[in-house]
């Protein structure tokens, strides 16, 4: 088991193999959501070809940019995507190193991409950039609080049946899961369920969603004014984003899976299914919402659902 | 659910996409396409001039003849040329393969020059084009729109009275 | 040693000329050509995403710039500071007829056709407007020049 936390970091899981992950998921997905549209589609390793082009321009800055922030947001961006990629354990494979910290440091992680969005958005100096960012709060706002509720949901799930109370370790939430049958299929849990599905569209910027960044409403908002080397350390940052978001899915639901390459490969599986179903699918099926439709959806529904697991996992003590 | 189905159909019916550019593409039997000129046909009544949309046909008054001049950068490919020319002398193919680099703009043009000629009859220049076919009864052979080539206009006129046939 | 630097930036060349970037600028078309450019994106008959092709919301991103229409006075300062914004190495593709002579308003007081004598154009695309294919076709031939350029 690997469990040395500058290689993870780096090499596997986080760094280099999370971004080769992300961007095949990318690829598989363009390549369905275009046969889905009986188009062609790019070939599988596009993504990597638009990374290696980025790297061959040059990247400009507008003269009202702020500089250190403008160059500096899509660093902090990547290497905090990195960073979580290597705290996500991977069932019977990987146990990440206690000293990177535990969920709640994971959740934190999270708001990274999007607040680096905002401020390369405003430090971009452009009007559309402005639209960008304020969007971009506004969908963060909404869809933070359903994310919140649904991890506290779980942890005190996990917590309260060990006989303590919360448990944020993701160590600990696997391996209840390994023994006692997985939350996917744990009716408790049903409403938190619904509520992640609601909130991981958003949070990957997949249509109906991807309100900051749409291509033919505001430029593509924060991205506008990007080129070359920082719009592809963009890329990557939501690449190894995708690869975050949805390991933490399958961590909280649904990790069983056996022990060593079997599972790395049940790993590899789930992901890509989820990708192909979850995302590709939505995203071809679907027109973008507004931004105060996007809004006033999160916080009904996947708020109270969310609230509702919160209630229901207090007062449904007992059972084990 | 309708959305379902129409994928699970895309999937099975496979994509709709052509083979262009990496194979050859379909192309209509009446498409409007590249101009193509006959000098041969041309009976130099510039009528192709007057009615062009784009301005890209010139006809130039040369010491060696009238020389006509076609820009297909300025072609709108409105097929009036061909629609108005009396021996179809201009015709519009269906050829649109006509991306070229920058650098071959001014190669993208058909330049062609009716000829002076010494007129058989009575000597004096003659333009060697087509006779005019207009309201000629019965139509001209082969052999006589030679013939009437190499004659000039005062001797195409006398010709024709012979002939029995006036416009 | 400088050999092998040399075929890895070769190489890597190779795989960045499988991604060009497409931008729009409607320079005072009448927007033909602009339906036909729309068409080769949208329209799974002509997909251009299969030649890794993608056309992208800000000039910023973009490789191959596809230009449509004359250059009307109006218009002509915020087309070349459009212009002036897409980064190196760029290729220009000139859609229609309009941007390469003035097609049918060459003759008008608004117009400042040829675009070719404040833009480098490198590619035309003669149709009023071109068919997709032809349109394609122009951006095939472009992408080779982008090639050749990075």
């Amino acid at each position: 088991m690997l469990n040395t936390y500058p290689l993870a970091v780096l090499l596997f899981p986080g760094g280099l193999f999370a971004l080769v992950l992300g961007l095949a998921l990318k690829g598989v997905d363009r390549r369905l959501a275009a046969r889905l549209q009986r188009r062609v589609g790019p070939p599988l390793a596009q993504p990597f070809f638009d990374l290696v082009k980025l790297a061959h321009k040059r990247t400009m800055v507008p003269d009202v940019a702020a500089l250190p922030v403008f160059l500096g947001a899509p660093l902090i961006g990547a290497a905090s995507m990195m960073l979580a990629a290597a705290m996500v354990p991977i069932a019977g494979v990987y146990i990440p190193d206690p000293i990177m910290g535990n969920l709640l440091v994971l959740l934190y992680l999270l708001t990274i991409p999007a607040v680096v969005l905002m401020l390369a958005g405003s430090a971009s100096g452009s009007p559309f950039g402005a639209i960008g960012f304020s969007r971009e709060m506004a969908l963060m706002l909404a869809y933070e609080g359903p994310l919140v509720l649904v991890v506290a949901a779980v942890a005190l799930r996990t917590g309260i049946a060990q006989g303590g109370w919360v448990s944020f370790s993701l160590t600990e939430i696997i391996a209840y899961q390994q023994s006692h049958g997985a939350f996917l299929f744990d009716p408790v849990m049903w409403p938190a369920l619904l509520a992640f599905l609601a909130f991981y569209p958003a949070n990957l910027g997949i249509i109906p969603f991807d309100i900051p960044e749409a291509e033919t409403e505001v430029l593509e908002g924060p991205l506008l004014e990007y080129s070359g080397p920082a719009l592809g350390l963009f890329k990557v940052m939501s690449a190894l984003k995708a690869v975050v978001v949805l390991s933490l899915g399958i961590a909280l639901f649904f990790p069983l899976a056996p022990a060593g390459l079997a599972g790395f490969l049940v790993q590899l599986v789930k992901l890509f299914v989820l990708m192909l179903l979850g995302v590709t699918v939505l995203r071809v099926s679907c027109g973008r919402m507004r931004i105060d439709q996007a809004f006033r959806f999160f916080l009904k529904w996947p708020l109270a659902l969310s609230l509702l697991s919160l209630v229901i996992v207090v007062f449904a003590r007992g059972g084990n | 659910m309708n959305i379902m189905k129409l994928f699970a159909r895309n999937l099975v019916q496979g994509p709709s996409t052509i083979e262009f550019p990496f194979g050859p593409a379909w192309t209509p039997t009446h498409l409007r396409g590249r101009i193509t000129f006959e000098l041969k046909d041309c009976i130099g009544c510039r009528a192709c001039e007057q009615v062009c949309a784009g301005g890209a046909i010139r006809f130039d008054k040369t010491p060696e003849g009238l020389r006509f001049m076609m820009w297909h950068n300025t072609c709108v490919f409105c097929g009036l040329c061909e629609f108005y020319c009396p021996t179809k002398a201009i015709k519009q193919s269906d050829d649109w393969h006509m991306a070229h680099p920058v650098a071959k703009m001014y190669e993208m043009a058909i330049r062609e020059v009716i000829p002076y000629v010494t007129c058989t009859s009575c000597g004096g220049k003659a333009l060697a084009s087509a006779p005019n076919p207009v309201g000629v009864e019965p139509p001209f052979s082969a052999e006589e729109i030679e013939q009437q080539r190499n004659l000039c206009p005062g001797c195409r006129k006398k010709a024709l009275e012979e002939r029995g046939a006036s416009s | 040693m400088s050999n092998l630097i040399q075929m890895i930036t070769e190489k890597s060349r190779d795989i960045a000329a499988r991604s060009p970037w497409i931008y729009r600028i409607n320079a005072g078309s009448c927007n033909g050509c602009d339906v036909e450019c729309a068409t080769t994106a949208c329209i799974p008959r002509y997909d251009v995403e299969r030649l890794g092709c993608q056309y992208c919301g800000s000039p910023r991103h973009a490789d191959i710039v596809l230009i449509t229409g004359p250059l009307t006075a109006r218009i002509k300062d915020d087309v070349l500071r459009v212009f002036a914004e897409i980064p190196e190495p760029k290729v220009t593709v000139a859609v229609g007829i309009c941007p390469i002579s003035g097609g049918v308003f060459r003759e008008s007081y608004a117009v400042h056709a040829p675009l070719g004598q404040y833009v480098p154009i490198d590619v035309n695309v003669p149709g009023c407007p071109p068919r997709p294919q032809a349109i394609i076709e122009g951006v095939a031939q472009a992408i080779a020049i982008w090639r050749e350029r990075l």
